[in-house]
C-alpha cells in the first residue's frame, strides 16, 4: 500500500518510521538531510564523513525512533542535534584533523561572522544573519567556535584568550538573545 | 582555573552550562552534570531545547543532501530484517506525568464498556497487502498466533461508528491488531490501545498513528479487554479518551 507523507507532520512520520514505513524515513530525510549534511560538511569539512555522519543520523532514526518526543522539540533539532553530536566526538577523536578545524574555525572568528558564502536560498538566511550581528562580537565569536568549530567552551576560551566562565556566559546570553532577535524578525523557532 | 570546580550543588554555575552544553561544548565530566541536573529541573530542560531550535536555524544553509546518500542509507536499512511480532508496537516512549492518576481511577468508562461489549471468538482475515507479501515477518507473526489454538481473539467496536478492529493475543502475550478498518485521522491525532489487566487497572499498550494498519503490541499478564481511543498525538499516559472508543473483551 502506497502512502503519502508530504503533508504529514513529523511527529506522525516518526510513528510512521516506528512502524517501519521506509517512505515515512524518506520523507523525514527529504525534509532534513541537506541542513543535518550542510552542518556535518562544515564541522568536518571532509565531504566523505559527512555522509556517513548523516548516513548514521538517519539510520538511527530508523532504528530508535522512539528516542524523539515531539513534545521537546522539532524533528529538525532533534536530527541536527544528533548530526552536530556525533561531528564533535569525530572531531575530539581525531587530533589532526581537529587541529585543522580549530585553524578554521579561528580564521572564522577572527574574520567576524561570514556566513554568506554558504547556499543559503530562503529569507531565513537573512533574518539569521541579522540576529547574529546583533551579538557583541564576543558572543558571536563563541557560539561559532563552540558550534561550528566543535570547540568546547574552554578550548574555545583559550583561543580567544579569555576566561572560561566568560566564554560560557557569553554562549548562554547570545543563544538568547539571538533566539529573541529571531523571534522579533518573525521567525518561528521550534515550538513558538 | 576551572570555573566548574564548585560544589556540585551549584544551580547557578549549571545554569550557566546550559548554553555551552546545548551546543556539545562541554567537557564528559559536566555533560554528566548538567544531564542529572537536567533529569530533575524541566525548566533547564526547556532552556537546553530553545538553545538547541536556535542552533537550528544557525546550522540551515539550503544544502542539499549528495544524490546518491538516500539510496545507501535504503539498502542500509533493507538489510536489516525488521524484527518480527510485538517489537514492532514500541513505536513512540511516552514519558510519566507526574499529575496524572492511574487510569483505573480516572477511565472506568473502559472498564464498564468492556463488560458490556461482545464476548466471542472471530476469524481474522489478513489485510490484502499483507497477505500479498509472503514474506513479510510481520503477517507471519500475525498468522502464526491466528493459528494458535491458546490464542485469543476479540473485536473491538464502537457505539459511535460502524468500523471495528480485530485483536488477537497468543499464548506468549504478542498482541495484534487488524486496525485498517479505522477511519483515518487528522496528522496531529493517534490512535491508542488500551488493556483492561487483571486487577482493573488500564494501561496503556501502544501508540498506532493516525492510520493504523496492522499493528502489534505486547502484554505481560492477562488482559480482560482492550480498547483504541482516539489522542492527540504523541498520545497519553493515561485518561485515555472515552469518546468514539472502540472495546472489545476476551
Amino acid at each position: 500500500m502506497r502512502r503519502e507523507y508530504t503533508d504529514a507532520s513529523d511527529a506522525a512520520l516518526v510513528v510512521s518510521i516506528g512502524r517501519y514505513q521506509q517512505a515515512a524515513l524518506a520523507e523525514a530525510y527529504r525534509r532534513h538531510a541537506g541542513a543535518c549534511f550542510g552542518l556535518a560538511k562544515r564541522l568536518l569539512i571532509d565531504h566523505s564523513r559527512a555522509e556517513e555522519i548523516v548516513q548514521e543520523v538517519f539510520v538511527r532514526l530508523w532504528n530508535e525512533p522512539n528516542r524523539y518526543d515531539p513534545e521537546r522539540g522539532t524533528l529538525r533539532s532533534f536530527l541536527l542535534a544528533h548530526t552536530h553530536g556525533r561531528s564533535v566526538d569525530l572531531i575530539r577523536a581525531d587530533a589532526s584533523r581537529r587541529k585543522r578545524e580549530e585553524k578554521e574555525a579561528r580564521q572564522q572568528a577572527v574574520g567576524g561572522y561570514d556566513i554568506s558564502h554558504e547556499v543559503w536560498d530562503i529569507a531565513l538566511a537573512g533574518h539569521v544573519r541579522e540576529a547574529m550581528e546583533t551579538l557583541q562580537q564576543g558572543e558571536r565569536e563563541a557560539i561559532e567556535l563552540a558550534y561550528f568549530g566543535g570547540l568546547t567552551y574552554k578550548e574555545a576560551a583559550e583561543r580567544l584568550g579569555e576566561p572560561e566562565g566568560t566564554v560560557k556566559s557569553r554562549i548562554r546570553s547570545g543563544l538568547k538573545r539571538l533566539r529573541v532577535e529571531l523571534v522579533q524578525a518573525g521567525v518561528s523557532i521550534g515550538a513558538d | 582555573m576551572d570555573d566548574m570546580a564548585g560544589p556540585p550543588g551549584d544551580i547557578y554555575d549549571i545554569d550557566e552550562l546550559l548554553g555551552a552544553y546545548a551546543l556539545d561544548a562541554v567537557d564528559d565530566v559536566e555533560r554528566d552534570r548538567v544531564e542529572d541536573y537536567l533529569a530533575v529541573n524541566p525548566r533547564a530542560q526547556a532552556e537546553v531545547q530553545a538553545h538547541r531550535e536556535v542552533a537550528t536555524m544557525l546550522a540551515f544553509t539550503g544544502m542539499d543532501a549528495p544524490d546518491d546518500l538516500w539510496g545507501r542509507i535504503a539498502d542500509q536499512i533493507g538489510e536489516q530484517a525488521p524484527p518480527p511480532g510485538p517489537e514492532l508496537a514500541k513505536v513512540m516512549s511516552i514519558d510519566e506525568h507526574p499529575r496524572r492518576r492511574r487510569i483505573a481511577d480516572a477511565a472506568p468508562w473502559i472498564v464498564s464498556v468492556a463488560a458490556a461489549a461482545v464476548i466471542g471468538f472471530v476469524a481474522i482475515g489478513l489485510v490484502a497487502d499483507r497477505a500479498d507479501a509472503p514474506n513479510d515477518p510481520m503477517a507471519s507473526a500475525f498468522e502464526a498466533a491466528l493459528a494458535d489454538r491458546d490464542s485469543v481473539t476479540t473485536v473491538l467496536v464502537s457505539e459511535a461508528s460502524d468500523a471495528s478492529a480485530e485483536a488477537v493475543i497468543d499464548q506468549d502475550g504478542h498482541g495484534f491488531v487488524v486496525a485498517q478498518g479505522l477511519p483515518t485521522l487528522p496528522d496531529d491525532q493517534t490512535y491508542q490501545l488500551w488493556g483492561i489487566v487483571d486487577d482493573g487497572q488500564v494501561i496503556s499498550l501502544g501508540i498506532f498513528g493516525p492510520n493504523p494498519e496492522l499493528e502489534t503490541f505486547t502484554v505481560e499478564s492477562p488482559v480482560s479487554a482492550l480498547a483504541i481511543t482516539i489522542e492527540q498525538l504523541p498520545g497519553v499516559v493515561s485518561d485515555g479518551n472515552p469518546d468514539g472508543a472502540f472495546v472489545g473483551a476476551f
